[in-house]
């Protein structure tokens, strides 16, 4: 088991409930499929696994260890395994493409070689066939916000890669995107989950993608697990349970 | 220092205890915003409506135990009014009474105390009409514009020495300020310094230390400088240079609590320590606001450099004090228009160099 959250519970400062006892596990090598409306706590759930946001009460186990409340180097090692795609791509914009992409490695840098942008060969190489997987690695040199949304979100994936990731969290990555780079996107995480059988957890609002893409979903309401299963056996009616009665399914191909 | 996490607590006792806190704080909050209101009513009615308008006394009486006593009669009624929760301060905290009694205290009283406000403002400041239509007064402006607009030439060498002189004062300051000001600010920025309770009280001592700097006027700094290390422009530039370094480290830090959360996040989720994240998530974000703001206060500076002088900072203000003390007004005139100059084009100037940037 790569990892597995008990009775999580996430209350915010202003007071909001965001997670009310989410349990669940996720087996290595899997795609597991979050879905939920917008404010259902998807977003508080991935941020909790990684820690960038503390959990209120709750065990969050990764790879056998307990994380919920780590501290210092070993938070930084946590973070070091775990890789994350951001629904605003969150690159740094003035930056070059092959910058952006080293950053994913400075958890394993030296604060002095970083800062001065001494980097060895290896991470160059690195870097680049982390691009190659993505297919951009002509756009290296070019600034980070003169890509289009697409390549932005394919330099992000690059950057995560750079980690080595056991566990790559994405949330909501084709939220900001057209239908067709959506799909084009989705296949690069297909392509990692399959290829380096990094396990992949991800937050996505199109359930056509989730039938494509997803062994497994898990749906969110209000902060509450409401279903776990296979893609294949989300019907009508779990449809309308978990986005509300007034929803209508809308294809995205 | 890490507390234990609350694991048996149900979440739902967390969150009615945080409630039942802030309802808490609120009702203290709202009874010393009370007290206050009503003391400074009782005070403004009596001493600028009773005494100056109904007594017309000029001179106006004072005594401790009067303040004393009012003091302690705005301690009941405040308490009294905001523990029955009809207060304009429990309205303000959202803790008031939906009652009919609460709409007309908030409306009548919020009223009562901007009118106050208003007349206790035209007593202080001492409005007259008769004074600025008075026919002596107005002779003596006239002859000080008359002159003012015949300006003396014979002096034009000096006051551009001068000029020149409180321009680089100006420059001097803004350049040294940089360095110390790029270090507090990112001590001083919250989003970056609220992680510990280490930091943030770093963070708490620096904001305290530069408001209060900031709060004193770079005209006070010049005196106590000028008395520190002479009269010149030495003092005028440290007296700058300190104001500069206060108020830019707030500036700079409100740059920085302003930029994307995201990318912060992003390098954070690799594991990044903190002067990484720094480093390739803030630095990229502020360097063009922090040039324009640097930019910008060297244009104050100018400003500043020059009513500097009159204290003895030294630059074109000590000269004009210097000719306004034995009423040599052509040559004052002569040296206004120059100022006027030379900040005008300072400003525009900075303005362009502004515009170029973003």
């Amino acid at each position: 088991m790569l990892l597995e959250v008990k009775n999580l519970h996430k209350i915010y400062k202003n007071g909001t409930h965001a997670l009310k006892g989410v349990s669940f596990k996720v087996k290595e090598g899997e795609f597991l499929v979050i879905i939920g409306l917008s404010g259902s706590g998807k977003s508080t759930l991935l941020r909790c696994i990684n820690r960038l946001i503390e959990p209120t009460t709750g065990k969050i186990i990764f790879n056998g260890k307990d994380v919920t409340h780590v501290r210092g180097e070993e938070l930084r090692d946590l973070k070091r395994q775990i890789g994350m795609v951001f629904q605003q791509f969150n690159l740094i914009k003035r930056r070059s493409v092959l910058t952006n992409v080293i950053t994913g490695k400075l958890g394993s840098l030296g604060t002095f070689e970083s800062i001065f942008e001494k980097f060895s060969d290896d991470v160059y190489e690195k870097a680049h066939s982390c691009l190659e997987t993505v297919g951009i690695s002509e756009k290296a040199k070019m600034r980070a916000d003169s890509l289009s949304g697409g390549q932005q979100q394919r330099v992000a994936i690059a950057r995560s890669l750079m980690q080595n990731p056991k566990l790559l969290l994405a949330d909501e990555p084709v939220a900001s995107l057209d239908p067709a780079t959506s799909n084009s996107v989705m296949q690069y995480f297909e392509k990692i989950n399959k290829e380096f059988g990094t396990t992949v957890v991800c937050n996505l609002h199109f359930l056509s993608l989730v039938r494509k893409y997803a062994s497994r979903v898990i749906a969110l309401k209000a902060g509450e697990i409401i279903y776990e299963g296979s893609p294949h056996e989300i019907s009508e009616e779990w449809f309308r349970t978990i986005y509300g009665e007034e929803a209508e399914e809308v294809e995205i191909r | 220092m890490s507390s234990i996490p609350e694991l048996d607590i149900h979440p739902h006792h967390i969150i009615q205890k945080k409630k039942d806190k802030e309802a808490k704080f609120n009702l203290v909050k709202a009874i010393f915003l009370d007290i206050f209101f009503v003391f400074y009513a009782i005070i403004v009615l009596q001493r600028a409506i009773y005494y100056k308008f109904i007594l017309q006394l000029r001179e106006l009486p004072f005594s401790w135990n009067e303040i004393l006593l009012i003091f302690i009669l705005s301690i009941i009624i405040g308490t009294l009014w905001a523990v029955s929760r009809t207060s304009i301060s429990a309205k303000l905290f959202g803790i008031a009474k939906d009652t009919k009694v609460t709409k007309w205290t908030v409306e009548i009283f919020g009223w009562t105390l901007f009118n106050l406000t208003f007349i206790a403002g035209w007593v202080v400041t001492q409005i007259s009409i008769v004074d600025i239509f008075s026919s002596e007064g107005i002779e003596g402006a006239n002859r000080i514009f008359g002159a003012m607009f015949r300006p003396e030439m014979g002096i034009f060498d000096d006051a551009l020495f001068a000029i020149i002189e409180t321009i680089y004062i100006a420059l001097v300051a803004t350049l040294i300020s940089i360095p110390p000001t790029l270090l507090l600010s990112f001590l001083s920025a919250r989003n970056l310094m609220k992680d510990s309770k280490l930091s943030f009280s770093v963070y708490y001592v620096i904001r305290v230390i530069t408001n209060f700097v900031r709060s004193i006027e770079p005209l006070i700094w010049a005196i106590i400088f000028s008395v520190w290390v002479g009269i010149g422009p030495y003092a005028g530039m440290i007296a700058l240079l300190v104001h500069t370094i206060a108020s830019n480290a707030k500036l700079y830090s409100e740059a920085i609590e302003s930029i994307e959360e995201g990318p912060l996040e992003a390098i954070s989720a690799t594991g990044a320590n903190k002067i990484q994240v720094v480093w390739y998530a803030v630095v990229p974000q502020i360097i063009l606001p922090f040039l324009a703001f640097t930019i910008y206060r060297w244009d104050i500076n100018v400003r500043m450099a020059t009513i500097i002088g009159l204290v003895g900072g030294g630059g074109i203000g000590t000269m004009l004090m210097q000719y306004q003390g034995i009423a040599k007004w052509h040559e004052v005139g002569l040296i206004v228009i120059m100022i006027a100059v030379v900040v005008w084009i300072m400003d525009y100037i900075s303005a362009k160099i502004r515009e170029a940037i973003y």
